[in-house]
């Protein structure tokens, strides 16, 4: 904010000092980072999982397990992006046993007499982007969805999950393929 | 590093744009790009679980960088209870007790074990484990009282047990109140350790 001559300026803590803050005792320093990180992913999160519900428990988990594991952010001031790792393995453990019991609450959608609550958030899931999307591996989604929703590059996309541009770009085919494989069976 | 790509494949890859979708995709891509917010309540949730972790030692941060080798399952086991986890008793084979599907499974080394989730605003739980392949439909748990406490009673083969809580069908809940481990893909489960010789869970 200018104010005459005087410019006043609040100036927010780096992530680095609150991380060090918090491992040295300050906890409620914790909520800064909470409330800075909150969101950032909140779209990243949905779009993997399928739902907002689901994003905002993986993001949950996500910031309570980057606090109990505080110590071992070995670069503080690059919070984010090791918070982004914590939460990406969530977002994938989730999604991998979600397949693991998709046919189950299939079956038992099938030959349960009333609508259950799953077979209700099914039915919200009617984008055929999104449905598309959740027939894909996870490495496959994520890389669609961080290229052309998060509209990263691939070089940053490399950097984020530790993954060669060649790799991410096979990915990226093969995303393709099966999309239009899935698309063409449904359009 | 081309090498690993076939000439027709590396043609087309870093071609892939958005642009190539189909148009009504590519809509739906756009509209994916809206920004998601959370509720506020993520903030108080997850502040609350950290204080929690902060009034004791045992959870601090502090602690994680004083004594790294110390396992997360030890420091667990002094979590506030939420839910109770107790040995009935060692199973003899063909207990007219036994009325999980599991227990017809019970044998000579298994145990009864109870498992107790205060969960008043589940719709349905299960326990889903190694020792039922991590099935969500073998062991539901049904509600007792009004409380919105759930119980399951199974089966377990002496040894040590991985084991997780589903809520409502979707969300992994770990026992609050066990020991967890790293499942190695950035999840927790709980521990249980069957003994029959002193009927004790850890």
């Amino acid at each position: 904010m200018i104010q005459g001559d005087r410019v006043e300026r609040t100036v927010e803590p780096s992530d680095g000092a609150v991380v060090r803050a918090v491992l040295t005792g300050d906890v409620e320093q914790y909520a800064v980072l909470v409330r800075r990180y909150k969101d950032r992913y909140a779209r990243y999160a949905s779009r993997m999982l399928g739902s907002v519900d689901a994003a905002e428990d993986a993001v949950q988990d996500a910031l309570i397990r980057a606090y109990d594991r505080l110590a071992q952010c070995r670069e503080p001031e690059n919070f984010a992006g090791w918070f982004f790792l914590i939460l990406r393995n969530r977002c994938f453990a989730e999604r991998r046993r979600d397949r693991r019991s998709d046919g189950l609450d299939q079956a038992r959608e099938l030959t349960a007499p009333e609508v259950s609550h799953a077979a209700l958030e099914r039915a919200e899931q009617v984008r055929s982007l999104e449905q598309a999307l959740l027939q894909l591996t996870p490495e496959q989604r994520e890389v669609f969805l961080l290229k052309h929703v998060e509209e990263l590059s691939y070089d940053e996309i490399a950097a984020r999950v530790s993954t060669g541009v060649p790799a991410l770009k096979m990915r990226m085919h093969r995303a393709y393929d099966r999309l239009r494989e899935l698309l063409g069976e449904t359009r | 590093m081309s090498q690993e790509f076939d000439p027709r494949e590396r043609q087309t890859l870093g071609e892939r744009e958005a642009s190539d979708l189909p148009p009504s995709l590519l809509a739906e891509v756009v509209a994916a790009r809206r920004p998601v917010s959370l509720s506020s309540q993520v903030e108080a949730r997850v502040m609350a679980a950290v204080r929690r972790r902060a009034a004791s030692p045992r959870y601090s941060a502090w602690h994680w960088f004083t004594a790294p080798s110390v396992p997360p399952w030890a420091l667990l086991a002094a979590a506030a209870v939420v839910l109770a986890l107790v040995l009935l008793r060692p199973a003899p084979v063909g207990s007219p007790g036994a009325a999980s599907p599991l227990a017809a499974a019970a044998g000579p080394e298994s145990v009864y074990v109870r498992f107790i989730l205060v969960a008043p605003n589940a719709r349905q739980v299960a326990l889903a484990g190694t020792f039922n392949s991590w099935d969500p439909a073998a062991a539901p748990l049904v509600r007792a009282g009004a409380e919105g406490t759930w119980t399951v009673t199974v089966a377990l083969p002496v040894g040590q047990h991985q084991y997780s809580f589903i809520v409502d069908g979707r969300r992994w809940v770990p026992d609050p109140a066990a020991p967890a481990v790293d499942d190695g893909f950035g999840r927790r489960n709980s521990v249980v350790s069957v003994s029959a010789a002193q009927g004790r869970v850890l």
